[in-house]
This record gives C-alpha cells, sequence and structure tokens, in this order.
C-alpha cells in the first residue's frame, strides 16, 4: 500500500514538472516577437541604422522645427514624451502561466488515470 | 481502488492548480502627492551657463550619467535610446540646472526587453526629497522635489512644465500609469525646486 502510494506522488511530480517547464521555455506565442528596439530607435534617427546605445538621440537633422521663443525653455516640445517602451512579453507571461498549468493538470490527470487502470487491472489478476 | 491511491491522486490534483495559479504579480500604481508647484521665490541663477553630465536620487537609487537631448522631427522630445544601460537625458533647450527657469530632464520607466528604465521608480519620490544634478563645469545643484505629479499623456500640463518660473526649477519626467499594447497612457512628473548650488 505504502509503496503504490509513493509511485502515485512520484509520478505526479513528474508530470507537473514536466507540463510546466517546457510550456515556460519559449512563451505561448507561435512567431517569435520582434526586437523592441525597432521601433523604439530614438526619433529623430535619419535612417533606419541601429543606434549605438552611447550614442547620443540628437542628429544634425533633427533640427528644431519651431522657431524659438523668449521664454526660459527656448523651444517647446509639442506634445507628451514617450519615455517607456513596453517589455514584449509582459502580456504573455501571465496566459504563460496559465497554459503551462492546464498543461500540467492534463498530464497529471492522464497519469493518474493510467495508474487507476493498472492497479485495478492487478486488483483483478 | 484504494483510499491511498485516491489521496495521491488528489494531492497531484492540486499540486497542478497550484503551478496555474502562479502568474505574476500587478504592478502598482505611482502615488503621487497633491502639493501644487510653487511659482513664488526669488529669482537667482545659482550656477554658470553648464551641461548636466550626471544626476543622482538618492530615495530611488537613481545614479546616472546624463545625455542631451533635442528636439524630434515631428517637434516632440527626444528620448534617450531604448539600451540595455539606461540613461537620462537633459533636454537642450531648457536651462542649465540650477539657472532660473525649469530645467528638463528625462529618463524610461521601461526599456523593452531591457526590462527597468533609469526613472522606473521615479513616482515613489515624496516632497522633500533630494535630486542632485553635477554639471560639466565641476560645480553640482541640489533640488527638493515640491510635486510628483501622474498626469494624462493626451493632457500633457506643457505650460506647466515648459513655462517661465523666477527661480531655478527642475522637472523629471517619465511614462506611467496604465499599459498599452506600445506604451503608457500617463506621464509621471516631478517637479522640483532648487536648495542649494555649489561645487
Amino acid at each position: 500500500m505504502r509503496r503504490t502510494g509513493l509511485s502515485a506522488m512520484a509520478l505526479a511530480c513528474t508530470a507537473v514538472l514536466a507540463g510546466a517547464l517546457p510550456a515556460f521555455a519559449d512563451g505561448t506565442k507561435a512567431t517569435p516577437s520582434p526586437v523592441p528596439t525597432a521601433t523604439q530607435a530614438p526619433t529623430s534617427a535619419p535612417s533606419a541604422r541601429p543606434s549605438a546605445s552611447t550614442a547620443p538621440s540628437a542628429v544634425p537633422s533633427a533640427a528644431p522645427t519651431r522657431a524659438p521663443s523668449s521664454g526660459q525653455v527656448s523651444v517647446v516640445p509639442s506634445g507628451a514624451p514617450n519615455t517607456g517602451a513596453v517589455p514584449p512579453t509582459s502580456d504573455s507571461s501571465s496566459t504563460g502561466a496559465l497554459v503551462g498549468g492546464g498543461a500540467a493538470a492534463a498530464v497529471v490527470l492522464g497519469g493518474g488515470a493510467v495508474f487507476l487502470v493498472r492497479r485495478r487491472q492487478a486488483n483483478g489478476a | 481502488m484504494s483510499r491511498l491511491s485516491g489521496r495521491a491522486l488528489a494531492i497531484a490534483a492540486l499540486a497542478a492548480l497550484l503551478v496555474a495559479c502562479g502568474g505574476p504579480g500587478a504592478t502598482s500604481t505611482p502615488s503621487a502627492s497633491a502639493r501644487p508647484p510653487a511659482k513664488s521665490g526669488k529669482s537667482v541663477s545659482a550656477v554658470g551657463r553648464s551641461t548636466p553630465v550626471r544626476l543622482r536620487i538618492p530615495a530611488i537609487g537613481v545614479d546616472t550619467p546624463v545625455m542631451k537631448l533635442g528636439l524630434a522631427a515631428d517637434g516632440s522630445v527626444q528620448v534617450p535610446p531604448i539600451a540595455a544601460h539606461d540613461r537620462a537625458g537633459w533636454y537642450e533647450h531648457s536651462p542649465t540646472p540650477g539657472r532660473t527657469g525649469p530645467s528638463v530632464i528625462l529618463g524610461h520607466v521601461t526599456v523593452g526587453a531591457y526590462g527597468d528604465g533609469v526613472f522606473r521608480r521615479l513616482g515613489e519620490l515624496h516632497r522633500g526629497e533630494k535630486i542632485v544634478t553635477r554639471l560639466e563645469n565641476g560645480t553640482a545643484a541640489v533640488f527638493a522635489v515640491t510635486e510628483v505629479r501622474t498626469v494624462s499623456k493626451a493632457h500633457f500640463p506643457s505650460d506647466e512644465v515648459y513655462g517661465n518660473v523666477n527661480r531655478p526649477e527642475l522637472r523629471l519626467i517619465t511614462c506611467g500609469g496604465k499599459r498599452t499594447g506600445d506604451g503608457y497612457l500617463d506621464n509621471v512628473i516631478v517637479f522640483a525646486a532648487l536648495s542649494s548650488a555649489g561645487p
């Protein structure tokens, strides 16, 4: 009896680990997400050349399009600054946890069913 | 089926449910104090004309180099590049920190796949906390926070951020609020006033 219980526990733990870990390895998206720097490059760069992390984003082509004012801020920018690039995997991580957990539960239940069938067969023999 | 087998199966199902419920926690919304920025005070320029090269905010663990930022082609302010070692940027058409007027420094709250930006914790600042800007000429201007505000990007208060003031002030700007598909809906703005300056 004790041996049977221990076997069931080992099976359950193995199934949980096997179901959870691979499910999170690559996220849930079928296609790879693009590199985020492609769309978040400094807005004034004149070409698609990737910016070096040490290069300032103020390049000569980004000349002010507004006439200087007499205020303390000589050229007042328009609009609100875009100072936040959202991590690409932030939304898929919670979804991945649910899908992975569901897969693990399915594996555990399947393993339990196989165990029960074999147990009944052993009792009947 | 034996009772022991039934218990084992129940434990296994419980373990699976625990795995399924283990998602990441929700992010907290930055708090904002309700004090308006001070508009009065002595008109002084405590430092000479220079360029900020470093920014330090001890209360939130910020110690970063500062780069120059200009205007983008669409007339908006430039922002620092998305990079692993994120840094702050000073808007070069605003006054030198420590000179009369609103000096403006921007930084990212998050930098995409690189994680947190240099201003990730900007919304945690409180009134009176210290901000130190070190200038290229060797002097430092020390500011005290007067207000932390979260505003909708659709109603960005340009006049309050870029408008004239009669003393040296500082604005730190990043993004905040709810995330959308590719950005944030709000801006977090820290207003600060000069408290001391010197080498």
